[in-house]
């Protein structure tokens, strides 16, 4: 391997490139959000990978899925084999480990993981990601972006670090049962919501940046968490002003203790 | 079968803030761990350290031709934790620092010493994860003994889950 390769992000730290190397990263859901992240990952020189997307290339994702063809609608290609491709065509080392299937229904690879990505349509899917986060202590890195309005649309998002130890996505307001019992009344579903391929790009991309700094420490910052709110109309990403507002006390919605394969305790 | 330890940054950093404290005659400090486990992929099997039980400084035994003995109570309060450790499945691990940096072994002291404490945590707990950790300043390992195992196996990986994220990978440097 040339020398010079990651010489431009040598600003990370000494043992960055290792430090990178090393870490091994989750992503559920290789859409409009993860396929961004995944090509990320792969330049910056993750190696080792657990992914998960049971979808194909359809004509509808060509306006973001990143490295989708024509060519990929007509064969029908697998999302997976995408990020795949992404991964070991920057990475020829890697080890991917990839599953055509849900996350829920294969989850034992990804709980070697040190962060997972979460790249999913629902409140119900980021609230079951987060607690398999903190039960299998994974940092949780959540991505989601939305357009709201037809007049006037509106485009926001949001990334948010929930961190074994430190505050959920309960405490830090974004997540209620009042928005899950909405989502459960139209059954689950988060409908066919409008995407498009920057503000996917601007969320991953913040998403990745968090990851790089969990890994290299190279801002010194030791976040223990993050809520940062992507404005599309206003081209900007800024703290979440209900975190700011919210005194942030030790987490009450998981305990520490609460880890590894659930027991039946017997009365 | 792969092996791999997981605990939290904050968690780290308390165990090495007790084992770095200096003791009135103890040339090193050691302490427990509590343990819980989680089914990876290939029947491997993810160690993940809870809570941190430090000794205290009247439990340790005046002993100069070790770095630090713990005495009997040390010992019946680790093996009442793994009893009482049961329903939860949650097991004991002994845990000390080799004050250097590096992937860390086992000193011949460590092997003479601590693999025979396990048998009696496996006797109180015998369907839980028991088993030893060594940390250095930025590295550590972990020997394991599954329940029903004799013998232990050693960790694969340690992964601190902090800000920042520590890999400690068995073989490597650091």
């Amino acid at each position: 391997m040339n020398a010079d390769r990651y010489s431009r992000q040598s600003f990370l730290g000494t043992d960055s490139e290792e430090f990178i190397a090393r870490c091994t990263v989750a992503v559920p859901g290789l859409g409009g959000g993860g396929s961004h992240i995944v090509q990320q990952l792969a330049h910056i020189g993750f190696q080792s990978y657990v992914l998960y997307d049971d979808d194909i290339v359809e004509e509808s994702n060509l306006n973001r899925l990143i490295g989708a063809r024509f060519a990929d609608v007509l064969a029908e290609t697998p999302k997976l084999h995408l990020a795949k491709m992404m991964i070991y065509g920057l990475q020829p080392q890697a080890n991917v480990r990839g599953f055509a299937c849900k996350w829920q229904n294969h989850p034992e690879p990804m709980r070697e993981c040190q962060i997972a990505f979460g790249c999913v349509d629902s409140y119900k899917g980021r609230e079951e990601l987060e607690i398999a986060c903190r039960r299998y202590l994974m940092h949780y890195i959540d991505v989601g972006m939305d357009v709201h309005g037809t007049d006037r649309p509106v485009i926001g998002g949001q990334v948010i670090l929930s961190s074994p130890g430190g505050p959920c996505m309960r405490c830090m307001g974004f997540l209620n049962d009042e928005k899950l019992a909405q989502e459960a009344a139209r059954y689950g579903k988060a409908g066919a919501r409008p995407q498009v391929v920057w503000p996917n790009g601007v969320l991953a991309s913040t998403a990745v940046g968090l990851a790089v700094d969990l890994v290299t420490n190279w801002t010194k910052k030791h976040r223990s968490h993050a809520y940062l709110v992507y404005d599309g109309n206003e081209a900007s990403v800024n703290e979440s002003f209900t975190l700011r507002n919210l005194k942030i006390q030790p987490c009450s919605h998981f305990a520490v203790s609460d880890v590894g394969d659930p027991v039946c305790v017997e009365l | 079968m792969k092996i791999i330890v997981k605990l939290t940054g904050a968690l780290h950093a308390e165990i090495l803030r007790d084992l770095t404290r200096r003791h009135p005659f103890a040339v090193e400090r050691v302490g427990f761990v509590s343990a819980r486990i989680g089914t990876l992929a290939d029947d491997g099997r993810l160690i993940l350290l809870t809570r941190y039980h430090s000794i205290p400084d009247d439990e340790y035994v005046n002993d100069p031709s070790v770095g630090a003995r713990i005495g009997s109570e040390a010992i019946t309060w680790a093996m009442q934790a793994a009893y009482h450790g049961r329903p939860q499945r949650e097991g004991i691990f002994h845990i000390h620092l080799h004050g250097h940096r590096g992937e860390t072994g086992m000193s011949g002291v460590d092997n003479r010493e601590i693999p025979p404490m396990i048998p009696g945590f496996q006797s109180v707990g015998r369907d839980a994860v028991h088993g030893f950790v060594i940390l250095s300043l930025d590295h550590g390992s972990a020997w394991v003994w599954l329940p029903g195992d004799q013998e232990p196996i050693q960790a694969m990986d340690m992964a601190v889950i902090g800000s920042p994220i520590g890999v400690f990978q068995r073989g490597r440097r650091k």
